[in-house]
């Protein structure tokens, strides 16, 4: 265990450093400085190469990755130069926002998810399973976008009873406790992954139904409670495991869409916005962080399986 | 002039020049009349859409008034030296002007003026043959009851050249060879009145309006090198430098912006009691000391930030904001706006819109061909701008001719200014092609059948055979996309081939612009990002003089040249409008449509002045005069 521990932290520090570089050399090939559009369409020369001296620009690539990296090691992630502060500040402001709607999003979603998909599983083809199929194609073809709309005007605009927005308060144990303002953006992203993950859950679940197994349970007179809880449910959810990991980098993305919809300031907006005005500082932490959460995401899935089917053994 | 560039692509336009940002947005209108009109009640003005209530009074408490913004907009820069890098109206007129109104405050309403209302300082007078100017300051005061006065100017001037000094990147208004490399010397005969003088004449009104054009910071109180240093003397260089580099750095510390007790000493309208550094949110509550005009009692104004146009538009519906620009892709719910309880007023953003020439691009010898007038006259022809406001502005624009447009109302405005001298006619562009030596081939591409330089003939550097043939690089926005398209589409049958190729507006002006990429310079024929603004005083300088430092194409004209020199250069107030009148017939650009700006308040929102609701459509909002009437 602990050499196959040791081993992928190696593999997931060299994926580490593979991405730092292209995505430095990608940035850099595009726009080799950001100084046009950072300064605006009037700066001269003057300003440019100024702007371009500061910030280290007017060096060879691989010299500005060499003082990037060591910035790194020593735990410098940058300076904006379009927010004015530091690009640990500004993570640091908005990850437990991020965190919170995508984390509470994703546990809701699993939570009824996993449940709904074993349910259409055993009552395969019945008027139940078919209204979840109809309402399940219906949300993951909608772009969250298009519902978090669609759930504004009835219930922030037409039926005043929620806020038109997610809660604006910088206090992380605010925004937990303001299920008014905060509803109607879990509500969009829990319903579309609701629809995604149940999918899934409902096809992994037919076909564990007819595994040996189950038909060798029931045969032996076991309960079907608990054929499907202890035999079905275990079995069925593994491929859910792997997709679950998947899913941690959205908890850096923080669902930009609904964020941008539902005026609540997190990480995915952050760095819509540093696309927008090139800030390369904080476009290469993100890209980074993102990288260690999908590296984190595929570990731990690896690890939870191990522990949902004995079977595998890591090696 | 300054430039303003799609940093919103669609919409918002970016400008700075003395310091300005434009988001775009439209206008109008279309509207025929030519004056403003005042009829019981309400107030209209000519190129206007929406009406804006009489001047009231208010009664009663103050109220809170809030004001929406995008997010992205938010502030993150206080000190009224304003870095190339930090350079927004955001920054400038929603945020610092409330704090250190500028020394001559422009706009005056919706007209591109001074209001000397506003102004701290009255307007310079010049002598000396333009090279001397005498301000005078009029009797304000700052928040901590000292006299506002010549040394706080003397002041921040010194800090000006200390800052560009470290880096011409640290003032945003900074062109090397100008101001303030011409400044020779100050003198303060007396506390209340400053005089500079100059190596070179200066227009007194681009120095008013665009060069000096910045809010003032206290000497009494900010000359130090840190919190509780010692006030410096600051005309000394080195100390010049080490208050720079305090106060810049302060500026940074973006966190403490309401509890740094040096941006407490205002002499603005309001001060700042919070600000959120994560949401770009604040607070400004009253200046008790202010000393020019605000309603009694004057409301707290509050800027509240939005992710996205969508969430600002369902801020408005829900009735949660009280001032916020309308969105522009939601100009068509404007006849819906009274019903949700609010008022509307819009005008075209003060700028203008294009499609730049690349006079450098040798493909096909395009940069000959573009060298031609009756080339740019025929182009300007083939763009339907009527059409282009009708099917994609909802109605919301005005027609442009040249570098400013009829709307807002200027009064540099010149004669031949208020429309297009070439309008859309596919017919004339025909003839016009036809009668410079080029074969027609409607719904084909024409070609050069008569070359050489004379009468009748294509033009210099245009050999028999040319076809017309070239690309354009397209911001690929609305209403960009489609503009450009309907151009193409009229184009082709007269026979012009325009290629389409779309770009975003980022990569255009890394990539696009011959003086900051020589070697892109045969890669673009004509390019549409969107557009730029101007200060008030609109010269074109910077962005059509040859070698301007804002220049995209190469376009180099010496008659131009020489109009936009007298312009900067000149006390005669008809210089610019000279220049201006030259640019209309020129063309040095494809002009297009200007697009209206539309700002909402709550219809329980008024102020003591009309004007105070037209200058938002500029970005330029005083909310002292605002208040809640029930």
């Amino acid at each position: 265990m602990s050499a196959y521990l040791l081993r992928r932290i190696g593999t997931s520090i060299i994926v580490l450093i593979g991405i730092s570089i292209f995505m430095y050399l990608l940035l850099h090939v595009v726009f080799p400085s950001p100084a046009r559009v950072a300064l605006g369409l009037r700066a001269n020369n003057a300003q440019i190469a100024a702007f371009n001296k500061a910030n280290g620009y007017d060096r060879p690539v691989f010299d500005q990755y060499l003082t990037y990296i060591n910035g790194l090691l020593h735990g410098n992630l940058g300076y904006s130069y379009a927010e004015n502060q530091t690009v640990a500040a500004l993570f640091a402001e908005r990850l437990a926002r991020s965190i919170y709607l995508s984390g509470i999003s994703l546990l809701l979603a699993i939570l009824i998810a996993l449940p709904l998909g074993i349910f259409q599983a055993v009552r395969r083809n019945s008027l139940g399973d078919n209204v979840a199929t109809s309402l399940a194609f219906i949300l993951y073809s909608m772009p969250s976008f298009f519902l978090g709309l669609i759930l504004i005007q009835i219930f922030a605009l037409s039926f005043p009873i929620l806020g038109f927005e997610a809660s604006q308060s910088t206090s992380i144990w605010t925004v937990i406790g303001d299920w008014h303002d905060m509803l109607l953006p879990i509500l969009t992203l829990v319903l579309i992954t609701v629809a995604n993950f149940s999918r899934y859950m409902r096809s992994s679940s037919i076909d564990v139904l007819a595994q040996d197994y189950i038909k060798v349970a029931r045969a032996k007179g076991l309960p079907e409670r608990l054929v499907l809880t202890r035999h079905m449910a275990r079995n069925a959810s593994l491929p859910m495991i792997t997709l679950i990991g998947l899913f941690l980098p959205a908890l850096l993305a923080g669902n930009l869409i609904v964020e941008t919809l539902f005026n609540y300031q997190g990480l995915g907006l952050l760095f819509f916005n540093s696309l927008q005005k090139e800030d390369y500082p904080v476009l290469l932490a993100y890209t980074l962080l993102g990288a260690v959460f999908v590296v984190l995401g595929n570990l731990v899935a690896d690890f939870a399986l191990t522990v949902a089917d004995p079977r595998i053994r890591l090696a | 002039m300054t430039r303003f560039g799609t940093k919103r692509i669609g919409g918002i336009a970016l400008a700075v020049a003395g310091i300005t940002a434009l988001a775009a947005c439209s206008s109008s209108s279309s509207s025929s009349s030519s004056s403003t009109t005042t009829t019981p009640g309400v107030t209209t003005q000519a190129g206007s859409i929406g009406a804006i209530p009489a001047a009231g009074t208010p009664s009663g408490t103050a109220g809170s008034i809030t004001y929406g913004y995008l997010a992205s907009n938010a502030p993150n820069w206080i000190l009224p030296i304003i870095p190339a890098a930090d350079n927004s109206v955001y920054n400038s007129f929603v945020f610092g002007w409330q704090m250190w109104r500028p020394t001559w405050f422009t706009w005056n309403g919706s007209s591109p003026a001074v209001n000397d209302s506003l102004s701290p300082v009255n307007a310079p007078v010049s002598s000396n043959g333009g090279k001397t100017f005498t301000m005078t300051f009029k009797n304000w005061k700052w928040s901590d009851g000292q006299p506002l006065g010549a040394a706080d100017l003397a002041f921040t001037i010194d800090e000006i050249k200390a800052a560009i000094k470290e880096s011409p990147a640290n003032w945003a208004n900074y062109v090397p060879g100008y101001f303030p490399d011409t400044l020779t010397s100050m003198s303060m005969p007396n506390s209340s009145t400053l005089v500079l003088n100059m190596s070179k004449p200066v227009n007194p009104t681009w120095l008013q309006e665009d060069i000096i054009d910045v809010g003032m910071m206290p000497a009494h109180a900010w000359a130090k090198a840190s919190a509780s240093g010692p006030t410096l003397d600051y005309t000394n260089p080195a100390n010049a430098k080490k208050i720079w580099d305090f106060l810049n750095a302060q500026s940074k510390s973006v966190n403490t912006y309401a509890t740094n007790p040096l941006w407490q000493v205002v002499y603005g309208p309001y001060k700042l009691t919070a600000f959120n550094a994560t949401t770009g949110s604040f607070t400004m509550v009253p200046n008790t000391e202010y000393s020019g005009p605000h309603a009694n009692p004057q409301s707290t104004f509050v800027g509240v930030p939005f992710t996205s146009d969508a969430a600002q538009f369902n801020a408005i519906k829900s009735g949660s904001v009280d001032v916020a620009a309308l969105p522009p892709e939601d100009n068509p719910e404007i006849p819906s706006l009274k019903s949700t309880g609010y008022d509307y007023y819009g005008l075209p953003a003060w700028g203008d819109y294009f499609a730049a020439y690349n006079f450098k691009d040798t493909t096909g010898d395009f940069n000959n061909i573009a060298n031609q007038l009756y080339f740019r006259q025929a182009m300007q022809h083939l763009e339907d701008q009527p059409g282009q406001i009708k099917a994609f502005l909802n109605g919301d624009g005005d027609v442009l001719g040249g570098p400013i447009g009829a709307y807002p109302q200027s009064p540099f405005l010149p004669a031949n200014g208020k429309t297009t001298l070439y309008p859309f006619s596919i017919s004339t562009a025909t003839s016009l092609l036809k009668s410079n030596g080029w074969t027609i081939n409607p719904n084909g591409t024409d070609t050069c059948s008569n070359a050489g330089t004379g009468t009748g003939q294509c033009g210099a550097g245009i050999p028999a055979g040319t076809k017309m043939s070239f690309n354009l690089i397209y911001n690929a926005t609305s209403p960009i996309t489609q503009e450009v398209e309907d151009l193409a589409s009229n184009a082709k049958q007269a026979g012009v081939t325009v290629n389409l190729s779309a770009s975003n507006f980022n990569f255009m002006i890394q990539n696009y612009i011959d003086p900051a990429a020589p070697a892109n310079i045969n890669k673009w024929a004509m390019m549409d990002f969107g557009g730029e603004s101007f200060s008030t005083y609109p010269t074109s300088f910077g962005l059509f003089n040859t070698g301007g430092s804002g220049q995209i194409g190469d376009y180099s004209d010496p008659k131009a040249d020489s109009l936009i020199n007298a312009s900067i250069t000149s006390t005669d107030p008809a210089a610019v409008v000279n220049e201006l009148s030259y640019l209309n017939t020129s063309e040095p650009v494809l002009w297009q449509p200007l697009r209206d700006h539309v700002y909402v308040w709550k219809t329980n929102v008024s102020a003591t002045t009309p004007q105070a609701f037209e200058n938002l459509t500029q970005y330029d909002p005083t909310p002292e005069f605002w208040f809640i009437t029930k």
